[in-house]
């Protein structure tokens, strides 16, 4: 047990946060799966246009790692297969039978998970896609099977908005969960780490009693529940070391599987943020891979809106006609903000939103919430090293000289300064606060690919 | 306004890749942001982005150099009615003789650092950056009111083309190009920047006020002898701690009050726009310098080594120029380390150079430009000392692992 905190950073004060009330959402006649939503892999076909489908039963397979399967949400049959340039697979749509048949993975006794090999339980997890909601450090990509972890961390907190509230995800799923995390155990030789977030009191038992685990708390200002920060405290990654880093409501869905024997039919997706209209903002109990729509319908406010999956910082836009991807912990709704202001850099700025003291509302308006859209609030400049970008970076790492270091395609540099202990979400606060509008995220992203290109 | 963005998004072909004026597309596009705040949106995580941008942060500079010009131009006027002893005296008076001399340093400065700005950019194909709006205005309050306006001209083009562009523009120089181009001038032309001549404006023909010599007290305690007192020095030639903090006195247009220059700092240090540590640093190597000269025996060093170390934060442009200059962030140093030590460095030369050659009173001008040219070396060492500390603790997990 350890608890650390930090007070670099910054909260963002978003308006819209959804509420503790739960609603269930029906699905809907189709589904679909986006192979690109995972980054890193190369996916091969095993069902054909017309094929019947149980739910689990494998849509492609990863050709690096055969046998790493992704399987269908729902049972049916497969409508379409949509094809993007050089023939990637973009979409495989699926319409959804009336009786769900189910695939059958092997099922473990919640006490049996506690001695299970690790082999069988891998096996589980590769067959049904499953291992994908495990996320290896660093490079941040699906888990290799083939290597053991020195540790593994469970995320059971969230500090950018908005996130599915843990202890709502968690509600009647506390068995599941322990089995997760029972199950994570046997697959690492190290320790397994439950980072739950300080000050909260309101906690599940299920967290703060887990079992199995070494428990942790986090504090402070976003981005201190960014798993890097984490696994910067705790069991930092020296160059060689691989984590593996899974958030809280995924292992929910892990330990479900694992009990069950069947892929679990529904997750709880939170809906948030200031796009959202009025009681709207809360949490739904959805069919995976459910249309979007079925969740925004009635829910927004007028105007074009974009659907983040995940928070603002880290999350990824998602068509508002498309489906709820795999990892799936939350859905933020803001506005498309193109719009244009009449001299907009003068004036004391009591109504526009900053991290810096360059405006009124940093004095007048400190608990306000506000409404931010898409607006980039400025025009690219050139990069200044100012120093700005580490008062939003709470690890040990100086974020000016790695972001110099990847520009400069010094890969060598880039890891000395620390970047594979980092994921590229944890400098969107750095971007945000960038007053020459720099793509930070971008350029360590660019950083991680290189050294994974070339080898550590 | 509507009509207005209505007229500009209506040209912007003209200046689009395959329009007519395409070449000027950067002017159009410093026109078409400063009038109305970019459509640009984000297109990947962080979704969402701060509303601070280097307009920004630019023009926050410049309103916090605001009091340094007011008074500088009430300074220039008053010195001159009142050496000249024209019968036109007063406030009014003394800022229209103010404006009278310095608004055409200003314009000249910026009508030729916004010429070689535009033209660069043009030439390179990138936006036009905001950071020549400070140093327009950094550049004028360094120099004295007599200054020939084509000197300002030489001088801008030298600091922006020299001091910038050469490096490739904004973010990629080394030293500051305001600071640049006064330098320049100092070695080019000294007769119209030091001496004690220049620092006050005169009427030809007018018989000046009884005992006055245009001399700065930079210029007096230079010349103190050995064994002398340069506070009693100073005191003969009218020159107090507290009128020396006031600043109605001859100098360079924007550095000779200190109030000024402290509203100015507030405004840095509350906005977050200004380094404090390179600030605070400054002062503190200012006076730890100045008191290990105040220790050496009087009787043997010339009489500047006995100025208490406070006169030098009143003394000179020290105060514009660790605040305004010293701070500017492409040429100072990166690091929060990197800053201490830059800041405490640029007070311990200002010291040094003020005493120990005193034929430089420019003491703060090129301890800066030197302390810029160091500053990447200092960031150097502190970059690998936090590389060396993070393998240390690294290490120490791996040992732990066993």
């Amino acid at each position: 047990m350890a608890e650390f905190s930090t007070r670099k950073g910054f909260n963002i004060r978003l308006s819209g946060p959804p509420s503790d009330e739960l609603k269930i959402v029906e699905g809907s006649g189709e589904t679909a799966v986006y192979p690109q939503e995972f980054a890193g892999i190369k996916p091969r076909l095993l069902v054909k246009e017309g094929d019947s489908v149980k739910r689990g039963s494998p849509l492609y397979l990863d050709k690096k790692s055969p046998d790493l399967r992704f399987c269908s949400p729902a049972a049916g049959k497969v409508r379409a297969i949509e094809y993007g340039p050089r023939r990637s697979i973009q979409k495989i749509g699926i319409d959804i039978a009336r009786s769900q048949r189910t695939e059958e993975f092997s099922a473990f006794e919640p006490a049996s998970l506690r001695t299970a090999a690790r082999d069988r339980i891998l096996e589980v997890l590769t067959t049904s896609g499953y291992l994908a909601y495990i996320v290896e450090r660093p490079f941040s990509r699906i888990a290799n099977p083939a290597v053991s972890p020195k540790s593994i961390f469970v995320n059971a907190m969230d500090t950018a908005p908005f996130h599915t509230d843990i202890c709502m995800a968690i509600s009647g799923h506390e068995a599941a969960f322990q089995a997760g995390l029972h199950a994570l155990g046997r697959l690492t030789d190290g320790l397994v780490h439950l980072v739950l977030p300080g000050g909260r009191k309101d906690l599940s038992k299920a967290l703060t009693g887990a079992e199995g685990v070494e428990i942790h708390r986090a504090s402070g200002p976003h981005p201190a529940g960014n798993t890097s920060f984490h696994i910067h405290n705790i069991d930092p990654i020296i160059p060689g070391d691989v984590v593996w880093t899974i958030r809280a409501d995924d292992l929910i869905q892990v330990g479900r599987l694992l009990l069950e024997g069947k892929l679990p039919a529904d997750r709880v997706v939170a809906l948030g943020g200031p796009g959202v209209s009025n009681g709207g903002a809360c949490h739904y109990r959805v069919p995976n891979g459910a249309p979007v729509h079925r969740i925004l319908d009635g829910n927004l406010s007028d105007g074009e809106k974009r659907v983040i999956n995940g928070d603002i910082m880290g999350g990824t836009q998602i068509a508002a006609d498309g489906h709820l991807p795999f990892r799936c912990s939350g859905l933020t709704i803001i506005a498309e903000d193109p719009s244009r202001h009449f001299m907009g850099w003068a004036g004391p700025g009591l109504g526009r939103f900053s991290a810096s003291r360059a405006y009124l509302s940093w004095w007048l308006a400190q608990g306000k919430s506000w409404d931010l859209g898409t607006s980039q609030n400025g025009s690219l400049r050139s990069m200044v090293l100012t120093g700005l970008y580490d008062k939003y970076m709470p690890m040990n790492i100086m974020v000016d000289y790695l972001v110099r270091a990847v520009l400069a395609n010094d890969t060598d540099e880039a890891i000395q300064l620390g970047i594979l202990e980092t994921d590229p979400a944890d400098f969107a606060l750095c971007a945000f606060a960038c007053p020459s509008k720099m793509d930070v995220v971008g350029i360590v992203r660019k950083g991680l690919d290189m050294i994974e290109e070339e080898g550590i | 306004m509507r009509f207005l963005l209505e007229k500009m998004e209506e040209s912007k072909h003209l200046f689009e890749p395959g329009g007519k004026l395409e070449k000027l597309y950067p002017l159009y596009e410093a026109n078409d942001t400063f009038l109305f705040t970019p459509g640009d949106t984000t297109h990947s995580s962080p979704h969402v982005r701060d509303s601070v941008d280097l307009k920004r942060v630019m023009i926050t500079v410049v309103v916090a150099l605001l009091p340094c010009l007011l008074f500088g131009i009430y300074n220039v006027g008053h010195q001159y009615n009142e050496v000249n002893q024209l019968a036109r005296n007063g406030f009014a008076w003394d800022m229209i003789m103010g404006c009278r001399f310095v608004l055409p340093i200003i314009l000249v400065s910026y009508a030729v650092g916004g010429m070689w700005e535009v033209l660069f950019c043009v030439v390179r194909k990138h936006e036009i950056n905001e950071g020549f709006l400070v140093t327009g205005m950094l550049f004028p309050l360094t120099l004295p009111p007599t200054i020939p306006l084509w000197q300002v001209a030489v001088g801008m083009s030298f600091g922006i083309v020299i001091g910038k562009e050469i490096f490739g523009g904004t973010g990629f120089n080394i030293l500051n190009p305001a600071l640049t181009a006064r330098a320049f001038l100092f070695f080019a032309y000294p007769g119209d920047i030091i001496g004690d001549k220049v620092w006050t404006v005169m009427k030809e023909g007018a018989t000046t006020i009884e005992g006055f010599t245009g001399a700065t007290p930079l210029g007096i305690t230079a010349l103190v002898p050995v064994g002398e007192n340069a506070t009693v020095a100073l005191r003969e030639a009218g020159f107090t701690l507290s009128s020396m903090f006031h600043g109605l006195e001859g100098g360079s247009i924007g550095e000779t009050a200190m109030i000024p220059v402290l509203i100015g700092a507030a405004i840095l240090l509350i906005t977050g726009v200004g380094s404090w540590r390179i600030m605070v640093g400054g002062v503190i190597g200012l006076l730890v310098m100045g008191y290990c000269l105040n220790a050496l025996p009087a009787e043997r060093f010339i009489g500047t080594t006995q100025l208490p170390a406070y006169y030098h934060l009143v003394i000179g442009g020290f105060g514009f120029g660790i605040v305004f200059m010293a701070t500017d962030p492409v040429s100072a140093a990166a690091t929060s380390k990197g800053k201490w030590i830059y800041g405490i460095l640029i007070g311990v030369l200002v010291v040094l150079i003020r005493v120990a050659n005193p034929a430089y009173p420019g003491g703060v001008m090129l301890s800066i430009l030197f302390m810029n040219v160091m500053a990447p070396t200092i960031d150097h060492f502190v970059l690998r000392a936090h590389i060396r500390k993070r393998e240390a603790h690294l290490r120490k997990f791996s040992y732990a692992k066993g």
